[in-house]
């Protein structure tokens, strides 16, 4: 069948098959709107309690999870690079430079790269990649990342074994549904990440670490003042 | 390419075979030996091709290890799925929404395709229309022709299963590697899958090892799961860095905004939608949703129904070309096959609100005994059984509505709410009325007897004089211990895969010609205490 008689072909029989249909999507928004939606719109958690699910439900996930106030946010990187035992770093070109802790980098001989449009290959000699993020959702430990400049091109939070990630309180919901309702408009690139890649394929037992990073670390920033 | 035009994969003496009405046999009766297991009968997945659904679950059923392999594997994500949906309070809230989603979708269907359409080509995408798995097959090698593509990486995808896209890509000299771990196993064993979620789950770790050491080359493989996971992560890892083209199924498609989602969790869907050159992806024309916002509904349900998580670890979303991330040819190719006419139906219809998120087939008791491969379709289990054979437009797989004890446990698990029991007696009755116009019918012995039967039924005497011809007959029948364990002729469908209580020497109707004077008179002696 050639590709355009296919088209009219599929759409013929939709059309068909679903009579009293509406013509274009535009029509058919008054029957969309009113869809039931009677399930958790709005989360119920303080800001405290919130800032505590995330971090144990990251946790369930064998994410290593580490809370720190803003100021403290340089030397927190710093010492989880230090700790990751990692040499050969990259990161999105949009993240703050207080993040880069260049001193440090000399010290302990770290090779930083910043992602300005780096090959595979680059990427790939890379050891861990530090990000920033979206969003995070508590009730599930979802971390959301848009691939923004300071979330980085989708490649660099996949190929290295070892994903540095940082959230921020004021950047925590609770429902899955608030996360949509920050979403201005519907973002182009999306990943919604919820602890590091797994499987569990041969005879149901969880393996973390498949294809994408073994090992997830995320930073909590309490940029709100909650006590813990 | 040889064989037969619309299945260039099939020789053309099984197509011949087929259109003869004839019986029809698997592709080849190969077998495999699967490392310290039995000898295996390759199951047939063609629903053309595939034996009807008793005989195909009989290796199953006679294979003890098979089937511990498959109860431990829903056992496992049973309980874990169990435990996440109770702690849902508004679990029906977001199965009765998910279901209104899917049906605004199914009944703007049309719309909402083109809409998908015109947005993913305005974000840089290139949509593609195919009416049947043919078509479809042809579209894939065209393009990866055009790419000159000798190897393409794939993520698992089903749809892909369905036009047997991977033995049609190879015979052209396209070489397929899938990259999912389970179907890395299947690919490399040379196994068919069994579950639409967890495809390799009647393959134990040794049987693993042995595959993977001996396709990999790898000596001294442990049969640790670590081991092997480790394994597939090397076997892949330079393919994912070096291979330019890649295919992809969809979970959904968003029509607002021409969007993409694949949701998964070893991170080789990642891989495949953000490394190479050029991503082709195939979808069915049911996952379409109307609007990003849909999602925040369906991603609560499909991990927890799917996997037993709250949700699982990666799900990725793009939108047409993004310049400077991930492939910057993309195409989709969005597949009919069958699911136009499914849509045409009323109680059909819901079908196709499937997510394909497995929660039917790990309820299932029958899918439990028989594993998948009964099905004889890539799709198993109680969705497969009400979706296989529409697919084939009711001409193929005719044995799987019946492949179903209407318990109704797939129906209370199902996230976006598909009726399935309904839905399985309505193809029933479908079945029944496609033999009825058969030719030949009149002499068939299920028929022959079922007519007789009404004529007995009818006829108090005639009906006692059958109970007692059937006593002495079956007497001669009749073990020691008062079971029927084989019969002759027709009665042997029913004995070869259960026993038959031996009829009573007296039945209850004579029974209570004869004690119904006493009865009575102890119920009045009862009355008056």
């Amino acid at each position: 069948m050639s590709a355009i008689s296919s088209r009219e072909a599929v759409l013929g029989r939709i059309r068909a098959a679903t009579r009293n249909s509406a013509t274009t999507a535009e029509q058919a928004a008054g029957a969309y709107a009113m869809l039931p939606r009677e399930y958790v719109r709005r989360g119920s958690m303080s800001a405290e309690a919130l800032l505590k699910r995330m971090a144990e439900r990251l946790r369930e996930y064998d994410a290593e999870v580490v809370e720190c106030g803003p100021e403290e946010l340089g030397a927190t990187i710093a010492a989880q690079l230090q700790s990751s035992g990692r040499h050969i770093f990259v990161a999105p070109p949009g993240v703050p430079s207080a993040w880069l802790v260049p001193a440090a980098w000399q010290i302990h001989g770290f090779e930083w790269n910043i992602d300005h449009g780096m090959s595979a290959g680059e990427i790939e000699r890379a050891e861990g990649v530090v990000t920033a993020s979206f969003c995070g959702v508590a009730e599930s430990g979802t971390i959301v990342l848009h691939h923004s400049e300071t979330e980085g091109r989708r490649v660099i939070t996949l190929l290295p074994d070892w994903h540095l990630c940082v959230l921020r309180a004021s950047q925590i919901v609770e429902t899955l549904p608030e996360y949509f309702d920050r979403c201005k408009k519907p973002p182009a690139l999306v990943t919604w990440i919820s602890g590091p890649s797994a499987t569990a394929d041969i005879e149901m037992t969880r393996i973390k670490g498949v294809h994408g990073p073994r090992f997830l670390h995320v930073i909590l920033v309490n940029d709100q003042g909650l006590r813990n | 390419m040889s064989g037969v035009a619309g299945h260039p994969m099939r020789p053309p003496g099984e197509a011949e075979n087929r259109l003869a009405g004839g019986p029809v046999l698997p592709p080849q009766q190969a077998k495999t030996r699967l490392a310290g297991g039995p000898v295996l009968e390759q199951p047939v997945l063609d629903p053309a091709l595939a034996p009807p659904f008793p005989k195909a679950a009989l290796p199953v059923l006679r294979n003890p290890q098979l089937r511990k392999n498959v109860a431990h594997a829903i056992d496992v994500i049973q309980a874990k799925r169990a435990r996440l949906v109770a702690e849902k309070t508004d679990w029906q809230a977001l199965r009765a929404s998910a279901s209104r989603i899917k049906d605004e979708a199914l009944q703007n269907l049309g719309a909402y395709l083109e809409q998908f359409e015109e947005r993913c080509t305005a974000a840089g995408g290139t949509v593609h229309w195919a009416a049947d798995a043919a078509d479809a097959r042809r579209i894939i090698l065209e393009l990866l022709r055009e790419e000159k593509a000798g190897e393409v990486i794939k993520i698992k995808t089903m749809t892909s299963a369905e036009i047997q896209l991977n033995p049609y890509l190879e015979a052209a000299g396209i070489r397929t590697f899938e990259t999912d771990l389970a179907e890395i196993i299947l690919q490399l064993g040379e196994g068919e899958p069994s579950h639409i979620v967890v495809p390799a789950l009647h393959v134990n770790r040794s049987q693993v090892r042995e595959i993977f050491a001996r396709r990999m080359g790898i000596e001294n493989l442990s049969d640790e799961p670590e081991a092997l996971t480790a394994a597939a992560r090397n076997y892949l890892r330079q393919k994912f860095l070096s291979v330019p083209t890649a295919i992809s199924g969809a979970n959904f498609l968003i029509a607002e905004t021409g969007s993409v989602v694949v949701v998964e969790s070893e991170g080789n869907g990642r891989m495949c939608l953000t490394l190479p050159r050029t991503l082709i992806t195939l979808a069915g024309i049911e996952k379409v949703l109307p609007r990003f916002q849909d999602l925040e509904v369906m991603l609560q349900l499909l991990a927890r129904s799917a996997t037993g998580e709250r949700m699982n670890p990666y799900t990725s979303l793009w939108t047409g070309v993004t310049p400077g991330d991930g492939p910057q040819k993309f195409h989709v190719v969005l597949l009919d096959n069958g699911r136009s006419s499914i849509l045409a139906g009323k109680t059909e219809r819901q079908t196709l609100r499937c997510i394909r998120c497995a929660a039917c087939m790990n309820s299932c008791p029958v899918y439990r005994q028989t594993g998948g491969h009964a099905y004889g379709s890539v799709y198993p289990g109680p969705i497969g059984a009400i979706l296989t054979p529409q697919l084939e437009q009711m001409r193929h797989a005719q044995s799987l509505p019946y492949a179903s004890s209407l318990c109704g446990a797939c129906y209370e698990v199902c996230p976006v709410k598909i009726n399935i029991p309904e839905v399985l007696l309505e193809l029933r009755s479908q079945v029944v009325n496609q033999e009825r116009r058969q030719a030949g019918r009149i002499f068939d012995p299920m028929y022959v007897g079922l007519r007789v039967a009404n004529v007995i039924f009818s006829r108090a005497w005639l009906f006692h004089m059958a109970q007692w011809m059937g006593r002495i007959g079956l007497r001669l029948f009749t073990g020691k211990d008062g079971w029927i364990h084989s019969l002759p002729s027709v009665g042997a469908k029913w004995t070869e895969t259960r026993d038959l209580r031996g009829l009573p020497r007296q039945t209850f109707h004579g029974w209570w010609e004869k004690n119904r004077e006493q009865g009575l008179g102890n119920r009045e002696q009862k009355n008056r205490d």
